[in-house]
């Protein structure tokens, strides 16, 4: 509040009070009244209104001063009510109370929706925990029963699966640390497990896989994790039409971090969109010329990955392949070792 | 003969898993009645059991504490839900193992085949037979009549599959897909020169049902 503002807002009682001092003076000079007791008569009228002014104007300015500052160091600015002092005047009491109840209809507001998102994951999560059952039993019916078609109804339902593991990996994408726990992860234990899991694109394409210098440990959560791995390779294999198609996967361990690398000579990435290939629903031109991208599993692996605390930086060029690297940070759990 | 019980109430997971199991050899028994499964379970004298988590009387992990307390048989978990918390809990109730629906039926045969392993240390599991060709899965070796032979780790996978499958077609997917199970990231090139090399040493062994090719199928052991 400057003190301008403060004066002009004043500035109407003044005038009144200035106007009618001075028709007073005139009305005294017709009875010629003395000069001296004129200007006293000034001083006892104008110096408690100046007076009042000044100290209302220190009192304002120190509770404006106060509730900004409170405000700009406040993570949450609703929660200011909480926290500020009660004015004591009457104005400020009044304003104070108006701002307590919107925030509370606020918050009740803002509850609603918070609930129906919980609700929402829950099902989601339900749902995803129902469906792997009549997956599972319908692998064992194929399982049972080998053939061609049956085959090919596993690759589908490999897809079906992947889909479903990606939408709750959406819904928990939120607030990854309710269900984490970190231990120490073996790398190539992890890199293992996932290029299973894609085997049959490896095997199908004829991608030749090299993790051998995959070594070292990392302290994660081993399913997140699993789950960025698995984006990745998936994306190393399903972009990649190469005859000599080829995955390699290393580490390299620094003073303070460990990087996971995962590199591919698939079709890379055009210039223009490599720096929004993270931006949810991004498709792209690789998108657009083979189809099936949700323009999520990248979205998904940055969300997971910032959450996890870890890098991930990609690196491509059209026609040559893709790069992608995990950058793991070296805790202080692992200094200590 | 292995004794397997599951537990599972969902009706097309145990029939398709027994006859799954039943396919590769396991005696199996699939409880029907959930009201008593601990006892039920245990006069049944299994030796190990499938036991899923989400059961209509009482859930899985009460069974598992309730058999623990009068058996050691092992018990490996199988459930969908999918969270550390689950695995944390099974094993401290005294499950050998935990798998998450939908599993890799490989995986749950490798796993079932470890824990049988362990428990009863080197067993017979540890060597296949096909006619009077002996494989020896914990040293890698063939012994045929008097001869032996030393296998390398990719031709003892394939020769411990096409035995396992003898008498089926093996196709070089399905060939590819167990060795890949098994840590084995081999190609297509890769996969010929192996089995290449197999036959050679059957050969020098002097077995003479050596590995057939079914063009466009894949391989057999007749």
């Amino acid at each position: 509040m400057k003190l301008k503002d403060y004066l002009i807002e004043r500035l109407p009682f003044l005038l009144l009070n200035l106007v009618i001092f001075i028709i007073i003076v005139g009305m005294m000079e017709l009875i010629n009244i003395n000069r001296y007791f004129i200007l006293l008569i000034f001083f006892i009228w104008f110096v408690p209104i100046l007076t009042y002014i000044s100290i209302e104007f220190i009192k304002r300015k120190t509770l404006f001063t106060e509730v900004n500052n409170i405000l700009d160091h406040l993570d949450k600015k609703f929660l200011l009510p909480e926290i500020m002092k009660k004015p004591e005047d009457i104005e400020g009491k009044f304003l104070y109370d108006v701002l307590r109840r919107t925030n509370k209809d606020m918050h009740e507001h803002v509850k609603n929706y918070r609930d129906r998102e919980n609700e929402y994951r829950e099902y989601i999560e339900t749902w995803v925990h129902e469906i792997k059952t009549p997956i599972a039993s319908t692998r064992l019916i194929i399982e049972n029963n080998p053939n061609n078609i049956t085959r090919n109804i596993n690759d589908e339902i490999k897809k079906i699966e992947e889909y479903i593991e990606q939408v709750l990996y959406y819904s928990r994408s939120n607030n990854v640390s309710k269900d984490y726990i970190i231990k120490e992860v073996s790398l190539s234990a992890l890199v293992k497990t996932v290029i299973k899991r894609n085997s049959r694109d490896f095997i199908s394409k004829g991608i030749k896989i090299d993790m051998e210098s995959v070594k070292g440990t990392v302290y994660s959560d081993a399913k997140w994790l699993e789950f960025i791995v698995n984006q990745l390779i998936g994306n190393a294999t399903k972009y990649n039409q190469k005859s000599d198609g080829r995955v390699t996967i290393y580490t390299i361990s620094n003073e303070n971090n460990t990087i996971l690398t995962i590199e591919d000579n698939g079709i890379g990435i055009i210039d223009k969109d490599i720096n929004r290939v993270f931006e949810k629903g991004f498709t792209g031109d690789n998108g657009r010329k083979y189809g099936k991208s949700t323009g999520l599993g990248l979205y998904l692996c940055k969300k997971l990955a910032e959450q996890l605390g870890l890098g991930i930086t990609l690196t491509s060029e059209a026609g040559e392949g893709t790069k992608v690297s995990i950058i793991f940070p070296l805790g202080k759990v692992n200094l200590i070792k | 003969m292995t004794k397997i019980i599951i537990i599972e109430d969902t009706e097309t997971i145990r029939e398709e898993l027994k006859t799954f199991l039943i396919r590769y050899g396991y005696e199996v028994v699939a409880l029907t009645n959930f009201e008593d499964i601990s006892n039920d379970t245990l006069k049944e004298n299994p030796d190990l059991i499938l036991l899923d988590i989400n059961l209509p009387v009482m859930d899985g992990y009460y069974i598992c504490r309730e058999i623990r307390r009068k058996s050691d048989v092992p018990i490996i978990v199988v459930t969908s839900r999918d969270n550390e918390m689950d695995e944390l809990m099974s094993m401290n109730l005294g499950a050998d193992d935990f798998i998450t629906k939908p599993f890799n039926t490989q995986i749950l045969l490798a796993r079932i085949e470890s824990i049988m392993r362990r428990i009863h240390g080197a067993n017979n599991r540890d060597t296949i037979a096909y006619h009077d060709l002996k494989l020896n899965l914990a040293n890698g070796s063939v012994t045929y009549k008097e001869n032996t032979a030393e296998l390398t780790k990719n031709e003892l996978k394939i020769l411990s599959c096409l035995i396992k499958n003898q008498g089926k077609i093996v196709s070089r997917d399905d060939l590819m897909d167990f060795m890949w199970n098994a840590d084995i990231f081999v190609d297509d090139n890769n996969l010929s020169v192996n089995v290449t090399r197999l036959r050679k040493k059957l050969d020098s062994v002097g077995m003479k049902e050596n590995i057939e090719t079914r063009r466009g199928l894949g391989y057999i052991l007749p």
